[in-house]
């Protein structure tokens, strides 16, 4: 009889322990997590989110092969642009250029060929440099150059003194006018029979040269433009 | 008597650490039904001490007590989810009463002696 009761009050204590300390855990683990109608409410939130997710993941996709395509437009635009503006630098004179051509030697005459007279008849003139290089272009000279000094549209060629300025440069003589072209063409347009080259023969010394390769130098000068203004817009 | 009051604080302490040591978690849906089971047990349990200290202590009862109004309680408490009531606050109140009772009796049998 009292064996029993022992037996009783210990297994009821025990499971009176354990209950209680099973809902010891569950109250503080529902304390510290989540309530079960906010969780399914999550639940739904998560699948709706997940949804969101892959058709974000689809417009990345489409975007970014859209964003592909208009790069590779813009990259050929600029390849065009760059191109375009080599081409106009070119044109312009503002790059280094090589080809075949024409080297023009002009020097004064010698002191002991001249035939008597004035001494200043027989040095090189800021009209013969211009008048060899009007003949050059005349005869289809892509690019020309005095003494390295790159002519261009606003390039001048001014006596000053004993020196002729190019490019705001003084050069001395000997002059050597540089052209880029039909070397042919250039050198016989210059040769021709009552041409330049047998004008001013009789005061100066011109030699003219074939060459295969000809390297003329970029304007290395400042381009200004304060007054001119393109009439055309973009 | 006081070989059972230590078996009961001993046993309790048992029950205690192996609650909180065994990893199993109860689900959360059942907190409810538990924790009025446990109000119901130690309810039975402070009857049980009562009964002692009046002498008429019966095995049978205790023990038939103790499960029957954990089960009750607990299934009182379902069965008011079920019915959309909150019934369990019946037996919390009811259980409560009792446990509060038995304390005061057990206290003037204390101090009685």
């Amino acid at each position: 009889m009292n064996k029993s009761i022992y037996f009783s009050i210990a297994l009821v204590s025990l499971i009176l322990g354990l209950i209680v300390a099973f809902q010891f855990r569950t109250t503080s683990s529902i304390e510290s997590g989540v309530p079960s109608g906010r969780e399914q409410e999550l639940t739904v939130e998560k699948r709706q989110l997940q949804k969101d997710i892959t058709q974000l993941r689809e417009e990345v996709d489409d975007l970014t092969a859209k964003l592909e395509e208009a790069g590779k437009g813009s990259s050929q635009a600029t390849d065009a642009f760059t191109s375009e503006l080599l081409k106009i630098r070119l044109y312009a004179g503002l790059t280094k250029v090589e080809g075949p051509g024409v080297e023009v030697t002009l020097d004064n005459l010698a002191e002991n060929a001249r035939p008597g007279g004035n001494p200043n008849l027989y040095l090189v003139k800021d009209e013969d440099l211009l008048k060899i290089i009007n003949d050059l272009r005349g005869a289809g000279a892509e690019a020309i150059a005095v003494n390295n000094q790159r002519i261009l549209a606003t390039s001048e060629v001014r006596l000053a003194g004993n020196h002729i300025n190019v490019n705001l440069t003084k050069l001395t003589a000997p002059y050597k006018v540089t052209a880029i072209g039909n070397a042919t063409t250039l050198k016989s347009s210059l040769e021709i029979k009552g041409g330049l080259v047998e004008n001013l023969s009789e005061r100066i010394t011109v030699k003219v040269e074939e060459r295969d390769n000809i390297v003329i130098p970029a304007f290395t000068g400042e381009l200004r433009f304060d007054y001119a203004r393109s009439t055309q817009r973009g | 008597m006081w070989l059972g009051l230590w078996l009961a604080v001993f046993g309790l302490g048992v029950g205690i650490m192996v609650g909180l040591n065994i990893p199993l978690v109860l689900p959360q849906a059942y907190a409810k039904y538990i924790s009025v089971a446990a109000l119901a047990a130690m309810d039975s349990v402070f009857g049980g001490i009562r009964a002692a200290m009046e002498d008429h202590f019966d095995n049978d009862i205790f023990v038939t007590g103790f499960f029957s109004n954990a089960l009750l309680a607990a299934g009182l408490a379902f069965i008011g989810e079920r019915l959309g009531i909150d019934l369990y606050l019946a037996a919390v109140v009811a259980f409560g009463v009792r446990l509060f009772q038995n304390l005061a009796i057990i206290r003037r049998h204390l101090l009685k002696k």
